[in-house]
């Protein structure tokens, strides 16, 4: 008897048992149906963690900052400048490995426009930060090359802040805004930056949408009395080389100015979703779920296959004596759980599409079924059918013909 | 050689903890092409000498060739290769699979036996089917058959793989006197075709069917 032929006859059993073949199915279903939902949306979550990265600057920006002074300060370190404005030309010049470097000073001023006023942060850069972080002016422009040589008196505003100051985008164009008392022409508005994990979750990028750009030579000459130290800054690697090569070069250069290793150097994105836990928890339960249904659908399908085996004892009784092995009572009884199986889960595939769909949909959260997931939703199933059918199989191969023939 | 040769077989039952001697010492030997019938009352042994002559149970002591092959000492799958290939069974209460046609009933030894397509099967299962004259009835289930004709499929089945011999166990116990006699025509024919058939019957005019009788009695052949 072939392996298509114990399928064939498993089919056929399954078919002529339909009540014990449903109630089987459910288990496996239900199982098979919540752990591919979750297997999807785990999936999904993975997939927006990283899409986030990429607005945030990809996985080629690395991030410079000031490590903090140690307790005792040696000399070396009390003799660096620390991260400053010609660092960053430096690093413009030198590195081969960077496309973009963007100084960063940030600063918290007071906003005012006709009525309004409120405090707020201020980023003093160059035009390579728009090229970093993926920034697109709504309307106007962002900051120049010329701003930055001329220390211009310009700003670029986020979505909200224009909109809070001046009413709308468009209005905001050619105003003026004070800044500590300084005032500061509107030459451009950013796009509203919007980035959300989940329904629940707000917009994760709002703190871009209420802050200004100013020309970072401007926030010197205006506001430090020409101190050119730095708050930040941000490189964008090239894409051969990507983050790790050329935070490699970065470091090299300058340790080599500040005579010390005074400053931390990170890539961008990195411990960027704070909703990770919430999904942990979310995707556990799913997955206890399914696995539970699994388990309970393995429980069901062992005691439906035994009491089926205990109603055909004389039938495989009268098998035996046409001449059936104990080998082919085990295969038959295997193949009829393992059609069970391949169905359930094909059906719980089903569901849990459905369901990924409709969580998705409600959640506001991408998730796919992948194919990798499809093999892993039949496959456990069929493991599981495949287990709960061992036993009764094992029991009907091991009958003796002579007492299953007697067995009334 | 004779087609049955049996020494001196025993079979020991363990009943809890008593010890029940089925089969004493019995003797038999049963020729190509013989008609044989085994009688005897209940307990004495007829159903037990029966399973070990159809290989269904083997004998706790003693010696069996059948067909020229020893399987006295042959267990679980040599066992059933043995019944597959040399015995065909027919049973009081004909043992058809309910959910499968009568043709699938018939063909069923051959899918065990391997070698033989589904086709194959089936093509020689309607012939044979044919030739009991139930050729309308291979795409029937075995209960929209009448009893006569259940049996005469369960002797269809027992045929299909050409046994040695055919083993038949209370063919007519089951079936009124006209479908019985219709059975019992069927073995005519069967036996009329060359095979050799060992029936055990309690009741004395199917027994007066065989050429033979071995009466038992108390686990052993009664003179």
């Amino acid at each position: 008897m072939s392996l298509l032929e114990a399928l064939l006859v498993g089919l056929a059993e399954a078919r002529r048992h339909l009540g014990q073949t449903l109630l089987s199915l459910l288990g496996l279903i239900l199982g098979t149906g919540s752990i591919v939902t979750v297997l999807a949306l785990f999936g999904g979550q993975s997939k927006v963690t990283q899409d986030y990265i990429a607005e945030v600057g990809g996985f080629g920006t690395v991030i410079v900052r000031d490590r903090d002074q140690s307790q005792q300060p040696t000399a070396r370190e009390l003799a660096s400048r620390r991260l400053t404005y010609r660092d960053a030309k430096y690093l413009k010049e030198r590195a081969t490995t960077l496309s973009a470097v963007a100084p960063g000073y940030y600063g918290d001023f007071d906003f005012r426009a006709g009525g309004t006023h409120f405090r707020g942060p201020v980023v003093g850069t160059t035009p390579d930060y728009a090229i970093i972080n993926d920034i697109t002016p709504l309307v106007g422009r962002y900051l120049s090359e010329l701003d930055v040589q001329r220390k211009s008196r310009v700003t670029v505003l986020g979505w909200s802040y224009a909109d809070s100051l001046f009413g709308t985008p468009e209005a905001a164009l050619g105003q003026l805004v004070s800044l500590d008392g300084r005032s500061f022409t509107v030459v451009g508005v950013l796009e509203r930056e919007y980035f959300s994990f989940a329904v629940w979750s707000g917009n994760e990028l709002e703190y871009r949408n209420q802050r200004a750009y100013i020309p970072v030579t401007t926030a010197f000459n205006q506001f430090t009395g020409n101190d050119d130290r730095l708050s930040f800054l941000t490189l964008k690697a090239t894409a051969p080389t990507g983050a790790r090569g050329a935070q490699a070069q970065v470091t090299a250069l300058l340790r080599f100015r500040h005579g010390v290793e005074d400053f931390d150097i990170t890539p961008s994105g990195a411990g960027g979703n704070q909703d990770a836990d919430f999904f942990k928890l979310f995707n556990f339960i799913f997955l206890v779920v399914g696995v539970v249904s699994l388990i309970a659908g393995g429980v069901v399908i062992a005691n439906i296959l035994l009491a089926s085996v205990v109603e055909r004892v004389r039938e495989f009784g009268t098998r035996m004596a046409l001449g059936a092995t104990g080998l082919q009572i085990f295969a038959q009884v295997l193949a009829q759980v393992i059609v069970i199986a391949v169905i359930g889960g094909t059906l719980g595939l089903t569901l849990g599409w459905a369901l990924t769909g409709t969580v998705a949909y409600f959640m506001k959260m991408p998730a796919a079924v992948t194919p990798l997931l499809a093999g892993v939703a039949i496959g456990t199933s069929l493991a599981v059918g495949f287990v709960a059918g061992l036993y009764p199989a094992f029991r009907a191969a091991r009958l003796s013909p002579v007492e299953a023939l007697r067995y009334a | 050689m004779a087609l049955i040769e049996a020494q001196e077989l025993t079979k020991v039952y363990q009943l809890g903890r008593v010890d029940v001697r089925a089969l004493r010492g019995v003797d038999v030997s049963v020729e190509r092409g013989e008609y044989v019938a085994i009688t005897g009352p209940s307990g004495s042994g007829k159903s037990t000498l029966m399973h070990i002559l159809g290989c269904l149970d083997s004998p706790t002591s003693g010696g069996y060739r059948l067909d020229g092959e020893d399987v006295a000492n042959l267990r679980g799958r040599a066992l059933a290769q043995v019944r597959n290939r040399k015995v065909g069974f027919v049973f009081q209460t004909f043992n058809l699979m309910p959910r499968m046609t009568v043709e699938e009933n018939v063909a069923l030894p051959l899918q065990y036996r391997g070698g033989y397509s589904r086709r194959a099967r089936l093509r020689r299962a309607r012939t044979l089917l044919e030739r009991f004259g139930l050729g309308d009835r291979i795409g029937h289930r075995p209960d929209e058959l009448s009893g006569g004709e259940r049996q005469r499929v369960a002797v269809a089945r027992a045929l299909i793989g050409e046994p040695a011999i055919l083993l038949v166990d209370e063919p007519t116990g089951n079936l009124d006197s006209e479908a019985g006699a219709e059975v019992l025509r069927a073995f005519r024919e069967a036996h009329a075709a060359g095979n050799t058939i060992v029936m055990v019957t309690h009741e004395p005019d199917v027994a007066a069917e065989a050429h033979r009788g071995i009466h038992m009695a108390d686990g052993q052949v009664a003179a």
